[in-house]
């Protein structure tokens, strides 16, 4: 990823984009934050926020006309919030604290014809730029009509004191008896002229139109502005803004530069930040009990109505990004920031390793904002330069290089010299349910004969973790199979493993398992049975026909479903996709439980992982086979299958299948299987938490029987010993009864000790 | 990394040896790092005791710090 597909990235994600407030004030003022200080009762904080934006904001925050509130999203739901009377409320409320920078003074002096708003708003940051202004104004004093107002509306002394401000800056108030061209000599570099107050007729007849943009006049160096007529609903606050743009203008004119290069246009209230506003109730606006504004209270009251306009719709359903506590803008500069560090810490490593990949942000996001597209390719580029951390995704890739070694197996069925199909019911049914699977084949060669079987891995692991180079051998490798065998249909029982058949290798005809059964007629009925909540699998997002397959499927079988929000294109992983669980186990069990909580019923899914691993968390949980086979049905009450077992289960599957289909290649017994365990229930907790199999304990022990090497305790009957497999040293403390061992602990480490002088072990 | 790291327990024997591990220095090596620690060792074979403490504890802590450099 470079700067350029970084910026257009990050301009995908539309979470800092002003809310409708902001961008409907002329000012720009930060409305939210603003409303969501006076919420706090922070009218300090408050005030500050206004001052960072408003020029003359005792002025301006008593005046405003408000157009920010058209935009509210409150408008529909009770009424906008009253910005404009929080601001009154709040700037008498608190004095302010602001200290104002006055840049260092510059030489060219500037010309205000007139002091109505417009031009004191210019005179103001015109002046704080170091910028000498000289302001004519008539002689009732600067302020123009303002001064005219009751004091209710604005009181003389507010108007003086903010004049008393600018004087500080150095602005130079000069009366005159008529506001006419005379004023404009050639002392002056630039010249405005504010139509918010009383001009003379010479000088209106000079004054052609002004440019929109720019508010810049015919004359080089004259700008101009306040050009709302009286009775105008936003008369006052756009006098200001067009002070403040002509203030703009008049600072880019005097130092030579471009009026109009990359200059910020007003929004006029135009945003794309897109706000959820489904699930928001109506509030009514709050009346102040005194027509002259809110108390304190009623301030308060009123700004907690504000939604605090904010996208995040990824962020709420996603517990992983909101894990990280911020937003896709952001996390998209992290990981490309990560990628780019040479030396150092590569801090975003864990983040990007344990995104889900379950796509679900791409579907909500009002722009495709895709983290799994981010985080995939982040791992690629780790794995290309050769800085993925080898333990991050390593379990899951152990189990693919199980599943595809010593449980795999292809074969026709028994007494077929070809296949016209193939199952493939994928390594997590294998180790998760394999007695129903050998169930659910023989209904596959009920339906064709000519059903042969593969078991194997899809290699999701690889893919996964970024590993593309060995996954496309990996696809190579499964298309020699498959046209070994005949080029067959592909019937899969595992979302993942269609999704990447159907993505990588689309020359095969790859078919659901489910929606096989579906055009089957299902005579079995599950009458009686309470509604199920259905969580589809992630990677059956984009897979309409077997998500529709199974539906069909539980109405055949009459089998109520009670609703489950986000399922079906808005589904949520469980917490394995993209070895999220591997990397981050706990980030993993938070994905889950929140998963189990968004329903009371029972859960029911039609993947072997989603079973399990929601499953983890004591929630009863169903398989679809449960449903289909009752005979082979298990409790939705039954724990998730140990890693222990799964491999077990593989194994044995392979077995069954081998002799089923009349093949030879049972699979390899090992020495070590029949060693003798005794694990304590906590201590199988831990195993599975630290990822050691019971495979991995009897490797460790059988090579002790064998060398004899240990080492025992000088006063109690414990023994350790240890053995390398593979990228670890798995460490086993133990004691033997007879020909049995009973584990008392054991961990592993991926450091390698070596002897100073010889080699490792 | 503290290069010292000897369990509260040192009763320990090495079998088939017979003879109890002492403090020793060994190499740790990891992603191409490599520590000089001091462990306890057999004195004749050179066996060496990594304890439950020290592989979950600052091992793992040092693992992870390697890795994501």
């Amino acid at each position: 990823m470079d700067q350029k597909e970084l910026h257009a990235l990050e301009a995908l994600c539309i979470q800092e984009e002003p809310p409708g407030c902001q961008a409907g004030c002329p000012l720009g003022v930060n409305a939210r934050a603003f409303v969501q200080a006076v919420g706090k009762d922070d009218l300090a904080g408050g005030r500050a926020i206004l001052e960072k934006s408003m020029p003359l904001a005792g002025i301006v925050a008593r005046m405003c006309e408000a157009p920010c509130e058209q935009y509210c999203k409150r408008e529909t739901l009770g009424g906008a919030i009253a910005i404009g009377r929080l601001e009154r409320m709040c700037i008498e409320a608190v004095p302010s604290k602001a200290k104002f920078l006055k840049l260092p003074p510059k030489s060219k002096k500037v010309a205000v014809i007139g002091a109505g708003p417009s031009s004191l708003a210019l005179a103001n940051d015109l002046a704080k730029k170091g910028h000498p202004i000289h302001v004519y104004h008539t002689e009732s004093g600067p302020g123009g009509w303002l001064r005219n107002l009751t004091d209710t509306v604005l009181k003389l002394e507010v108007i003086d004191q903010e004049l008393k401000r600018l004087e500080s800056f150095g602005v130079k108030f000069h009366p005159v008896k008529v506001l006419d061209y005379a004023l404009c000599t050639e002392e002056y570099d630039a010249v405005y002229i504010g139509q918010d107050d009383e001009l003379a007729a010479d000088l209106l007849a000079m004054i052609g139109p002004a440019d929109g943009e720019t508010c810049a006049l015919d004359q080089k160096g004259w700008f101009t502005g306040g050009l709302q007529a009286e009775g105008d609903p936003y008369r006052f606050i756009m006098a200001v803004s067009q002070g403040r743009e002509a203030a703009i203008s008049i600072d880019r004119f005097l130092q030579g530069a471009s009026l109009t290069a990359s200059r910020v246009k007003p929004r006029n209230g135009k945003t794309d930040l897109f706000v959820q506003t489904k699930d928001l109730s109506e509030l009514k606006r709050i009346e102040p009990a005194d027509q002259a504004g809110y108390t304190r209270e009623e301030a308060v009251e009123e700004a907690l109505r504000c939604i605090d306009c904010q996208c995040l719709e990824c962020v709420r359903n996603c517990v992983y990004l909101a894990e990280y506590k911020s937003y896709p803008k952001v996390y998209a500069r992290r990981i490309y920031n990560n990628s780019a560090i040479v030396k150092g810490v590569h801090q975003a490593n864990t983040f990007i390793n344990s995104c889900s990949l379950c796509r679900q942000c791409e579907v909500i996001c009002p722009n495709d904002f895709s983290m799994a597209d981010l985080c995939l390719q982040a791992r690629q580029q780790m794995v290309v330069e050769e800085r993925m951390p080898p333990s991050a995704h390593w379990f899951g890739l152990e189990e693919m290089k199980s599943a595809q070694g010593e449980s795999r197996l292809l074969s026709h069925a028994q007494d077929q010299q070809d296949s016209a199909a193939l199952f493939y019911p994928g390594c997590q049914l294998a180790g998760i349910r394999h007695l129903q699977t050998v169930k659910l084949y023989n209904e596959l060669c009920a339906i064709e004969p000519k059903t042969g079987i593969w078991l194997d891995c899809c290699g999701a692991p690889a893919y996964w973790s970024g590993r593309q180079e060995d996954f496309e051998i990996m696809v190579e490798g499964f298309r020699n199979d498959w046209q070994s065998m005949g080029k067959p249909r592909l019937i899969l029982a595992c979302s993942t493993c269609l999704k990447l058949f159907r993505d990588n290798l689309p020359e095969i005809e790859s078919v659901s398992v489910w929606k096989l059964l579906a055009e089957q007629q299902l005579v079995k009925k599950n009458i009686g049975k309470n509604a199920l909540a259905l969580s589809d699998p992630c990677t059956s997002r984009d897979d309409v026909e077997t998500q529709g397959a199974v539906r069909s499927i539980l109405q055949q079988l009459e089998q109520p479903l009670a609703p489950l929000e986000m399922s079906g294109k808005l589904t949520e992983c469980c917490g394995y996709g993209g070895l999220m669980a591997g990397t981050d186990p706990a980030l993993g069990r938070k994905v889950v439980e929140a998963r189990v909580k968004q329903t009371e019923s029972v859960m029911l899914t039609y993947c072997a992982m989603c079973r399990d691993r929601l499953a983890l968390t004591g929630k009863p949980v169903l398989h679809l086979l449960d449903l289909l086979y009752p005979e082979t049905a298990l409790e939705a009450a039954t724990p998730a299958e140990s890693i222990s077992a799964r491999r077990v289960n593989r194994r044995r599957l392979k077995q069954i299948m081998a002799e089923r289909c009349g093949k030879d290649e049972l699979p390899q017994r090992y020495d070590w299987e029949n060693i003798e365990l005794v694990i304590s229930q906590a201590l199988e907790i831990v195993m599975e938490e630290r990822h050691i199999l019971e495979d991995d304990v009897r490797r460790v022990l059988h090579d002790y029987k064998q060398s004899g090497r240990h080492i025992a305790h000088g006063s109690e009957n414990r023994k350790l010993a240890s053995s390398r497999i593979g990228a670890a040293t798995f460490w086993v403390e133990f004691y033997e009864e007879g020909d049995t061992f009973h584990l008392l602990r054991c961990w592993s480490h991926r450091m390698s000790i070596h002897q100073p002088d010889t080699g490792g072990r | 990394m503290d290069l010292r790291f000897l369990p509260e327990d040192m009763n320990w024997i090495c079998q088939p040896c017979g003879v109890p591990l002492e403090p020793g220095m060994v190499e740790l090596h990891y992603v191409g790092n490599v520590f000089r620690v001091e462990l306890p060792v057999c004195p004749q074979c050179r066996q060496v005791l990594i304890d439950e403490e020290l592989a979950l504890g600052k091992m793992l802590e040092v693992e992870k710090l390697l890795e994501d450099k």
